[in-house]
């Protein structure tokens, strides 16, 4: 079978890519310091029409933490995120990934800086028309920028440790498959998957749980559960399910209108805490 | 529900007035009538020259079917016209079309420039084209094959434009934040999501050249529209239907083609 040029064979070897992928996974890890991976300091941001979305915000992500941001809409989560990945440039605060200031940098640099760092959307948003195999190979570009690869082919290298990230969120029989056709939860994981191949250290999900039924979210959050305990990756999750959040989370943060109201473990955040956040203001 | 909804809804789901629907039906008669006194219509002159149309389809009977063999070269010309135009347009369309998408457009003079690039190109029609290039370049089938081209990439051009506008952005985004170089981007994310719709307008570019390049043979440049215009001067009415009729089988042929090609890249 030819997959955009890459011979796949049939049946997959499932078991040799997620061993492959185990090894590589497991050398990634070993380059990887425990500690802080992610570290948001007095991060303030104020828009141009004078709205102040984040106040004075702190907080940080240890490797192999699950953290769950909660809040209604509007509470700052979004602009909480696209401050981390830096498409929103603060007013003041700094944002580190993996000990690098992103706030600081722009252009080729902060692309650079931002490679350790992953981002899952509330849409999958995957090449629908191209292979979930080439989809999730497309994670791993920044790595193989050549020629080949500017021509539209997927890097070669890459097609075997894709199938074990496959292999790692349960779908490495459909790799050769139209991303198109796959169902919501499905496109979600090779999203998942797609993160995996870029060998984040901290992976940033933003509501991706936002389309999906309750047993496909309940899929999603256990395996960013296991990737965070096993492969030791630091996530922040922002959601609007406080029960699947209690249930996964290690640690949850509050955000109401655009302050943390808490950041603390998981179970010693009481329900009445919860709902709170969700309390239309007067 | 607020009020202001439902009174919007409400307002949408009523019929028109009665005076408003009368003044629109009004000002539509109007106009339809100008159009008939500024063409001149005269239905009356179509019933008297009805015996000179039967007599011309008398004296093109039957059609000259021994034409054949000398139609054969200037056939290969008109489909040949089609497809340099065709591909002349496809190759210069699709880099201006992402110039003029403003989405993908990688700065705003670049932008303006293409799309004006292709509003010239586009709003002179083929036929004048025709006139330009026999002009510069002398009769034939090449002045044709240019005109085709250049037009081509006027509409070729906006189409193109329209759907990379209307492009999923959600993957583009993605794989711009794992890091991935612009030009990865473009042909990992950007091509594959609008390459079938491309190729779609392509062939359905490629059907309307053809039908184009029988009418610019009328102005000296080449193919069957050429041998069609000959025959009509020298009253040679049964070549001309025996022409008529390879027209028919070739936009027929062309038009099935394109739309079973296509159906492969829906």
């Amino acid at each position: 079978m030819m997959i955009f040029g890459t011979s796949v064979a049939a049946p997959l070897d499932q078991q040799g890519a997620r061993i492959e992928a185990a090894a590589r996974a497991a050398a990634h890890r070993a380059t990887l310091a425990t500690g802080t991976k992610l570290a948001v300091r007095n991060l303030t941001m104020r828009y141009p029409n004078g709205h102040t979305a984040l106040y004075d915000m702190n907080m940080s992500v240890e490797a192999g933490e699950l953290v769950v941001v909660l809040g209604a809409n509007g509470c700052g989560k979004s602009t909480f995120m696209k401050c981390v990945v830096g498409l929103n440039k603060p007013t003041s605060g700094t944002v580190e990934v993996a000990g690098r200031n992103l706030t600081e940098l722009s252009g080729r640099a902060l692309r650079e800086a931002r490679l350790p760092l992953a981002l899952i959307s509330q849409h999958a948003n995957l090449v629908r028309r191209r292979s979930v195999l080439a989809n999730v190979c497309s994670g791993a570009l920044a790595r193989h920028r050549n020629l080949a690869t500017a021509l539209g082919r997927i890097p070669r290298a890459e097609v075997q440790p894709a199938l074990g990230y496959l292999a790692e969120v349960g779908l490495a029989d459909l790799a050769p498959q139209r991303a198109g056709t796959l169902s919501g939860g499905q496109a979600q994981r090779v999203a998942v998957a797609r993160a995996l191949a870029q060998l984040p250290q901290v992976l940033l999900a933003d509501e991706p749980l936002a389309s999906l039924d309750p047993e496909a979210a309940d899929e999603v959050m256990r395996l960013l559960r296991r990737l965070a305990t096993e492969e030791g990756l630091a996530i922040v999750c922002v959601l609007h399910q406080p029960e699947l959040a209690a249930r996964y989370a290690d640690r949850l943060i509050g955000l109401r209108r655009g302050r943390v109201v808490f950041d603390r473990h998981a179970s010693s955040v009481s329900s009445r805490e919860i709902a709170d956040l969700y309390v239309a203001d007067a | 529900m607020s009020t202001a909804y439902n009174a919007r809804v409400s307002r949408g789901a009523s019929p028109m007035r009665p005076v408003v629907a009368l003044g629109v039906a009004v000002v539509l008669i109007a106009l339809f009538v100008q159009a008939w006194i500024v063409v001149q219509a005269r239905p009356q002159d179509l019933v008297s020259g009805a015996h000179g149309m039967a007599d011309i389809i008398a004296r093109s009977l039957p059609p000259a079917f021994d034409q054949f063999k000398p139609t054969l070269m200037p056939v290969l010309e008109t489909i040949d016209l089609a497809i340099f135009g065709t591909v002349f347009g496809v190759v210069f369309a699709f880099p201006l079309s992402i110039l003029a998408a403003r989405n993908l457009s990688p700065a705003r003079p670049l932008y303006l420039a293409a799309r004006a690039v292709i509003a010239v190109t586009r709003s002179v029609p083929d036929l004048v084209w025709a006139l330009l290039f026999v002009t510069a370049v002398g009769l034939g089938p090449f002045p044709g094959a240019l005109a085709l081209a250049v037009h081509s990439v006027g509409m070729l051009g906006r189409l193109f434009a329209e759907v990379i506008e209307d492009m999923d952005m959600g993957p583009v985004e993605a794989l711009t934040l794992t890091g991935a170089s612009r030009t990865q981007v473009f042909t990992h994310a950007v091509v594959p999501g609008v390459l079938p719709s491309l190729l779609g307008i392509a062939l359905y570019r490629f059907d309307e050249n053809l039908r184009s390049s029988l009418v610019l043979g009328f102005v000296g440049a080449g193919g069957i529209g050429f041998q069609l215009l000959t025959a009509m001067n020298l009253f040679q009415y049964q070549t001309v239907a025996f022409l008529l009729i390879v027209t028919f089988v070739l936009v027929g042929c062309a038009e099935r083609l394109s739309a079973y090609l296509r159906s492969f890249v829906a």
